[in-house]
């Protein structure tokens, strides 16, 4: 009896149950007198079986190629680093900043701790480099997928390959260096973009907005994404190209305009808000108005230079909160310091507002950015969480030197209602924030702090030092 | 060994337990801190009057806290572990106190040889686990009383004789039941099926062979639908072999007998092992590579540490399973080793025709982490697997086994990944669970390393490559 005769005669009747196909009795060896030699025949049959080698499959699935450049992070801060993101009470703020330590120092998680932490990956994945997007995109099906290179240095040669952050950051300063350049590069690969990509790269022809752009902003009024249309329709009214900006006549509906001073007259300004906006909806109210509005087009209709607008809103906080919004819009973070200075809480009006992007700024303006709205305060920095939550969020970087000063100086973490002192929000947020040059100071003000409180903090601040003083090489 | 964070987190029960210990780092907590002899020891103030006593054995992990908690480790043993790790706690140099010593002296195995001498001059005083290797005590038993136990044992034997042999009978008739009507049949009412009989079995005094078939259903859903049926044969194909092995030990070799008396399931002490002067003992050091932990329907969680013989032992069995099993309730998911620790220990080996499980009889040295790699030999993925059938003709119920290769890959083909050997073709599909885990060795080209094959699945336990070391965890 061989394996053959096995499949053949013996295995359909054990599948199929012997009283429906009854094993050939010629087959059939019983071990003892007793026995129908049915059991013996099922163990012989199972014995065969085990023997079988495993089948291979005809062909495997071609791994796609993918070149990162990234260096991996060193071994021993793997282990601590995945603690640190699957930790179950962890804040989102470890997260936020170890994804960008990845970035900015070009590193990558090891490919085997990826399984591990997913759920970091899939949050972060543009800022972890090519391999990291691989796993974050691999359910994603083919045609969705994307090649997965990301170059150290981007020219028009290679800038489609790179994750769309860097492919943002290029092109605003593209954009910067020779719009026309840049809005051809964008041109070129429009069509393969998915819609989030096409609002993000659309929001980068803010800067150096032109009526060379006009064309290409016209046919993308009948893109399929509704927030693309909005957003080149609201360009187009920009560059007067629509026959009327209604976002414009909102707002200048709602300005008073009046004159003030005796010896010399000067022009005041005034927001006069509905009757059913509230003093608390009020900041909200005023970012949707004047969200789609830009300075040139507010001072060309109230016929005052930059300057002057500021000036004669100043005693007037929600406009001056309006011109805060449209500065930080713009990146004229030159205007948003003259408005800061007479709005000192801008901050946490913003906050109000509801204000949820700082567009494309690059890394060293957000943290202009946050410089000027958190200077005012000084040493009365706010010691509410949700305002520096709200701040790095919408920051996402890490605090400028003299920010971090004020934070550190001010003693902030013992001075937070005593109910959320050492809380893990706040610790975490603080060892997130603090620049490298600053972190032993916070550091010995952790330590004050109860172990059980400052164990993350202080892991995150070593796992971010180890990050930037070493390095593996593949 | 060094208690370090990444142990005392994988000893944890749970992150709560974490989260507890963490909130008794405060110092103050603590009146009393100290060390010596490879121990730290300390008494937390807890809500009663009196503190809670806390000892820990830096040489393996080992731990015993007198409060009331049913979590193992406690917070308390976790928050020791941690300050000790930490380093930031100063422990005092002392001697060791009564109440520790007495702990030393109840725990088994794995005391350092110093102590071992130590508990040995000392008087005999309280009732310990160890006491049932001291022929002193035997001594002076009233004979007569012994006898009168011995033949209670020896009764009780035969009557268990006479039970599991009925529970064969019914399971052979269970098994023609079966095979009467189709395994395809089977695999549709395999659960009801297969825990009537089980508890039929249990009755009968054969929990090996009940233990199969509980576990059986799970095993077979874990593989595709398709395969079921046939993956049934070989499974009910074994319990039959097994059944009409323990029938026949009188004609089989001792080794092969004492296999079937124990998947019947006979079991054998541990102190019974260690006196049995036939059992193999290998003294070598070992290394973890890993470690399985699996909840029983018996409300048990068996945890599996599996070893690799680092030291060269000509002759003698090159890896090894400890098997421990703790109540599920304590959420204790693993044993004192982790993966990569490296021990140097007398094992003692169950008698067995593939001698596998074992009891560490001396621990010479307790565990250290090391990056050193696994002595693997040099031979690819087919020559292991040509082994494993050497084995399996050998144990026909041969259950699950390591295969170490070298110069092996991981490839995909859909969802599922396989191990796959391109000298020879061959190529195990690899445990599901792997598949989210293991998948980043798929753009790895080449790679040695270990796993276990249960002659379904193959789970990737230790895996050398460019890219370093990738573990099962």
């Amino acid at each position: 009896m061989n394996l053959t005769t096995l499949h053949a005669k013996v295995l359909p009747s054990l599948l199929g149950g012997t009283s429906r196909h009854p094993m050939p009795g010629e087959m059939i060896h019983p071990s003892s007198p007793s026995s129908d030699g049915t059991l013996e025949m099922l163990s012989l049959m199972g014995q065969a079986l085990r023997f079988e080698r495993p089948l291979t499959p005809e062909s495997f699935i071609v791994e796609p190629e993918i070149r990162d450049e990234r260096k991996i992070i060193a071994d021993r801060l793997r282990r601590p680093l995945i603690r640190l993101l699957t930790s179950k009470n962890a804040t989102e703020h470890p997260a936020r900043a170890l994804a960008r330590a990845f970035d900015r120092l070009r590193l990558r998680p090891h490919p085997f701790d990826l399984p591990l932490i997913d759920a970091f990956v899939r949050s972060n994945a543009e800022k972890l480099g090519p391999t990291a997007q691989h796993w974050a995109d691999r359910q994603k099906p083919e045609a969705e997928t994307q090649s997965y290179f990301d170059p150290e240095l981007l020219d028009e040669s290679n800038w489609m390959q790179a994750t769309l952050s860097r492919r943002l950051a290029y092109l605003e300063e593209r954009r910067r260096d020779d719009a026309n350049a840049a809005r051809a590069l964008v041109e070129s690969t429009w069509a393969q973009e998915e819609a989030d990509a096409r609002f993000r790269l659309l929001q980068v022809f803010q800067t150096g907005l032109s009526m060379s752009d006009q064309s290409f902003l016209s046919t993308l009024e009948k893109d399929r994404a509704p927030r693309v249309r909005a957003l080149a329709a609201r360009f187009l009214a920009r560059l007067g190209a629509s026959s009327e900006n209604l976002a414009l006549a909102a707002c200048l509906e709602r300005i008073k305009q009046s004159q003030s001073g005796l010896l010399r007259k000067r022009t005041t300004l005034q927001i006069e808000l509905p009757a059913n906006v509230k003093d608390q909806t009020a900041s909200r109210w005023i970012l949707q108005t004047f969200a789609d509005v830009s300075l040139g087009e507010l001072t060309g209709a109230l016929k005052v230079t930059e300057k002057e607008l500021i000036d004669a809103a100043a005693k007037d906080d929600p406009l001056l909160l309006a011109l805060a919004l449209i500065a930080t819009n713009e990146h004229r973070l030159d205007l948003l310091e003259l408005v800061v200075a007479k709005l000192p809480n801008a901050w946490e009006r913003m906050f109000e507002g509801g204000l949820d992007t700082l567009g494309t700024m690059t890394e060293s303006v957000r943290q202009r950015w946050e410089e000027i709205v958190v200077h005012p305060y000084r040493k009365d920095v706010p010691t509410n969480y949700s305002l520096w939550d709200w701040l790095h969020r919408i920051t996402d970087t890490e605090a400028s030197s003299s920010v971090m000063l004020i934070v550190l100086h001010a003693k902030l973490l013992t001075k937070v209602p005593e109910h959320e002192r050492g809380s893990a929000p706040w610790v975490e947020m603080m060892a997130a924030i603090c620049p490298a040059s600053q972190r032993q100071e916070l550091r010995e003000q952790l330590i004050q702090f109860d172990q059980s409180q400052s164990v993350t903090p202080l892991a995150l601040l070593d796992i971010l030092d180890g990050m930037e003083n070493e390095r593996t090489h593949v | 060994m060094s208690l370090t964070f990444e142990r005392i987190e994988a000893l944890a029960p749970d992150q709560a337990s974490l989260a507890a210990a963490r909130k008794l780092l405060k110092p103050a907590m603590w009146p009393a801190l100290a060390e010596g002899e490879g121990l730290v020891w300390g008494e937390c103030q807890g809500s009663g009057a009196t503190p809670y006593r806390v000892v820990v054995s830096e040489a393996d992990a080992g731990y015993k806290c007198t409060c009331p908690s049913r979590k193992f480790p406690c917070k308390h043993a976790l928050a020791l572990m941690w300050m000790r790790a930490d380093r930031s706690t100063s422990f005092a140099a002392a001697t060791v106190p009564d109440w520790v010593k007495d702990w030393l002296s109840r725990r088994r195995g794995t005391s350092s040889s110093a102590s071992k001498a130590e508990e040995e001059a000392k008087p005999k005083t309280k009732p310990s686990i160890r006491l049932t290797e001291i022929p002193e005590a035997e001594a002076d038993a009233d004979p007569k009383a012994e006898q009168r136990a011995t033949a209670a044992r020896e009764r009780s034997r035969l009557e268990r004789e006479a039970a599991v042999m009925a529970g064969l009978e019914d399971l052979d008739t269970w098994l023609s039941d079966q095979v009467q009507h189709g395994m395809a049949n089977f695999v549709a009412q395999m659960a009801q099926a297969c825990r009537t009989i089980a508890q039929r079995l249990v009755d009968a005094k054969a929990p090996g062979l009940a233990g199969r078939l509980d576990a059986l259903p799970t095993r077979l859903f874990t593989l595709p639908g398709p395969v079921r049926p046939s993956a049934a044969i070989r499974e009910l194909g074994q319990l039959h072999l097994i059944s009409q092995a323990y029938r026949r030990t009188s004609e089989l070799p001792e080794l092969l007998a004492a296999d079937a008396r124990q998947a019947v399931g006979w079991s054998i002490t541990r102190e019974a092992l260690l006196n049995d002067s036939e059992a193999i003992r290998v003294d070598a050091q070992w290394r973890v590579f890993t470690v399985l932990s699996e909840a029983q329907p018996d409300r048990l969680r068996r945890v599996e540490t599996w070893l690799w013989r680092q030291s060269r032992a000509d002759g003698t069995p090159q890896c090894a399973v400890l098997i421990d099993f703790v109540p599920i309730s304590t959420g204790a998911a693993v044993g004192g080793y982790l993966v990569g620790d490296q021990i140097e220990a007398e094992l003692c080996f169950y008698r067995s025709t593939i001698p596998l499980r074992a009891q560490i009889n001396t621990l010479k040295r307790g565990a250290e982490q090391t990056s050193a790699p696994l002595t693997l030999p040099d031979e690819g993925l087919s020559t292991s697997y040509a082994k494993y059938e050497h084995a399996l003709a050998q144990l026909p119920w041969l259950g699950t086994i390591p295969l170490s290769f070298r110069a092996a890959s991981v490839r995909r083909n859909g969802e599922q990944l396989y191990l796959y050997d391109e000298e020879s073709g061959l190529s195990l599909p690899m445990h599901t669970s792997q598949a989210n885990h293991a998948s980043p060795l798929a753009t790895v080209d080449r790679i040695d390393g270990i796993g276990l094959w249960n002659g379904y699945e193959f789970t990737l336990a230790w895996a050398e490559t460019r890219l370093g070391r990738w573990t099962r965890s």
